[in-house]
């Protein structure tokens, strides 16, 4: 038998692949850098104090948990209908105002990237604030209540649906357009007989999405007064109630995997 | 089918135009769904006597508080070091998460994870613990844990870890097969696999998902100081209750830069990775 032809000691690794390696030990030692000045510089309790804080509470929150108080379900159940309720006409405000500003920051129905900049940067500067943010101006502005709560939800909303909805405007289809233009429309037929029915499907179906996060985000601005769920969530927080606490979150918990569920089953069926 | 015409190009009698589809009324839902929503929206106006009204004078109302809240740049100083310790909320939890997060994403996975139940079971719990909001876990976590950025942390690095698991396990799923049945065929064990048949394939799609859940954790860590939990939502909590309005407009601003300049930065990464 042949011995197969001596190959040499293993070549060096490829200039390319070393380089990358570098980067790659750099970003980790980077990374892990930032943890450890992070966690020097912070201002974290003493270990004793921690322990101290879970030795009082951790027991009475097991308890409570373990023991959720049926007495507030109905009132929890209320509670969380008008969370429900809320969200609804949040998403629905939200949509119908993100409808005109997606076509107002479409490039390809304005016909120029300059004209869709003004509409594109207004829905980037209401994406970046944090909803609660806008629910804490609105109860200043207007008393606490769940109106606070639903306007909060619905500017919010506006941010989040117009840019997707102006990304799903961009890709539609461009056939049906010239199609209808060569027959002779106008571009209201062009918008009302191309555009819309090609985009109605998925903006419905992000729609759908943002009902999600709106529920989500409903049931938490009751803790800056704007109404819903979490009111009397936060009360019972501070008087650390927890079994009345447990139930309330098993309310939360079980409406909002319901809705999910039934919310995604919709949108599979729609795009 | 016609005979073509004299003169016509040959070719395009032999053409049948693929059918249309049926307008949208296929790929649209039927009409007991809409009604169940149309439905839904009018009880709900009426649950919560909501009008249009409303919307105007709500809207007045906002824009003539934003007036008050005119900035005050002397309270500047007081807002770096709470600004700072809220990115190191946001970072912290994402890194701790992360790190929590990564074994889930496997376990979750149908192929990434042998054992049936074992699989159901995390995806249960990753299901449970998604549906609580970030700033529930804060108001909880901030009694227990001192109040400080130590309930912040927790709380935004569990919500990490469920995001990412369920995001991720999403991309595992539809990997390619073909590396996973090499590596097994040569005798590969399932860390094996997962190292050299999965991560390879994923890692873009999960650094991008990692970018994606700090910028999230960036706005969650300014609000949850609202509930005692570290970070900037302090001051704004001060601010607010001593209707302090001009440092409040301050805060907002700086905060609006801060979140959008972090955003952009993570955008432009993303788009690069994928």
């Amino acid at each position: 038998m042949t011995r197969a032809p001596d190959a040499g000691p293993i070549p060096p690794m490829p200039r390319a692949m070393r380089r990358n390696r570098m980067l790659m030990g750099a970003a980790v030692a980077l990374i892990l850098g930032l943890v450890v000045l992070a966690i020097v510089t912070m201002n974290l309790p003493t270990w004793t104090r921690v322990m101290g804080g879970l030795e009082r509470n951790a027991m009475p929150l097991l308890r409570g948990f373990i023991n959720p108080n049926w007495g507030v379900f109905e009132l929890a159940s209320r509670a969380m209908l008008e969370t429900v309720f809320m969200a609804v006409i949040g998403t629905a405000v939200g949509a119908i105002l993100a409808f005109p500003m997606a076509f107002l920051a479409a490039n390809n129905l304005l016909g120029s990237r300059l004209l869709a900049f003004p509409g594109k940067t207004v829905l980037v500067a209401i994406r970046t604030f944090p909803e609660i943010l806008f629910a804490i101006i609105f109860v200043a502005a207007m008393g606490p209540g769940p109106v606070a709560g639903i306007l909060a939800m619905g500017i919010n909303s506006i941010g989040f649906l117009g840019k997707i909805f102006s990304d799903v405007v961009e890709g539609i289809d461009a056939g049906p357009s010239e199609a209808i233009r060569a027959a002779g429309g106008n571009d209201l037929h062009v918008f009302f007989y191309s555009v819309v029915p090609q985009v109605l499907p998925e903006f419905a179906s992000y729609v759908l999405y943002r009902f999600e996060i709106n529920l989500r985000a409903a049931s938490i601005l009751g803790l800056v007064g704007a109404g819903g769920i979490g009111a009397p969530l936060i009360q019972r927080l501070q008087f650390r109630r927890w079994d009345e606490i447990s139930m309330i979150m098993i309310v939360i918990v079980v409406v909002i995997i319901v809705v999910d569920t039934l919310s995604s089953s919709v949108r599979r069926r729609l795009v | 089918m016609a005979a073509p015409e004299p003169g016509a190009d040959p070719g395009a009698g032999a053409v049948t135009p693929a059918p249309l589809r049926p307008a949208t009324a296929g790929r649209f839902l039927n009409w007991a769904t809409w009604g169940i929503i149309a439905a839904l929206f009018v009880v709900s106006v009426q649950q919560t006597g909501f009008n249009l009204e409303l919307v105007f004078s709500g809207t007045a109302d906002f824009f003539r508080f934003f007036r008050r809240l005119a900035p005050d740049w002397t309270a500047l100083p007081q807002i770096w070091a709470p600004l700072i310790e809220t990115l190191q909320i946001a970072y912290l939890a994402t890194f701790f998460g992360t790190l929590l997060g990564l074994p889930l994403i496997f376990l979750a996975s149908f192929n990434t994870t042998t054992n049936r139940p074992t699989m159901v079971v995390t995806r249960a719990i990753l299901t449970v613990l998604r549906s609580i909001p970030d700033l529930l876990y804060a108001a909880i976590l901030a009694p227990i844990l001192t109040l400080g950025p130590l309930p912040g942390v927790v709380a935004l690095t569990i919500f990490t870890m469920a995001v990412l698991a369920k995001l991720t396990s999403e991309t595992v799923e539809s990997v390619d097969p073909g590396p996973l049945e090499a590596l097994k065929a040569v005798g590969a064990g399932r860390n094996r696999m997962i190292a050299y048949g999965v991560l390879p394939q994923i890692s873009a799609t999960l650094t991008s998902y990692v970018l994606y859940i700090f910028e999230i954790n960036v706005r969650a860590s300014v609000v949850i100081g609202l509930v005692g939990a570290g970070g900037i939502g302090n001051l704004l909590n001060r601010y607010l209750s001593f209707f302090d309005y001009g440092g409040l407009g301050a805060l907002i601003i700086v905060v609006f830069f801060v979140v959008l300049a972090i955003d952009q930065l993570s955008v432009w990464a993303r788009t690069r990775l994928i």
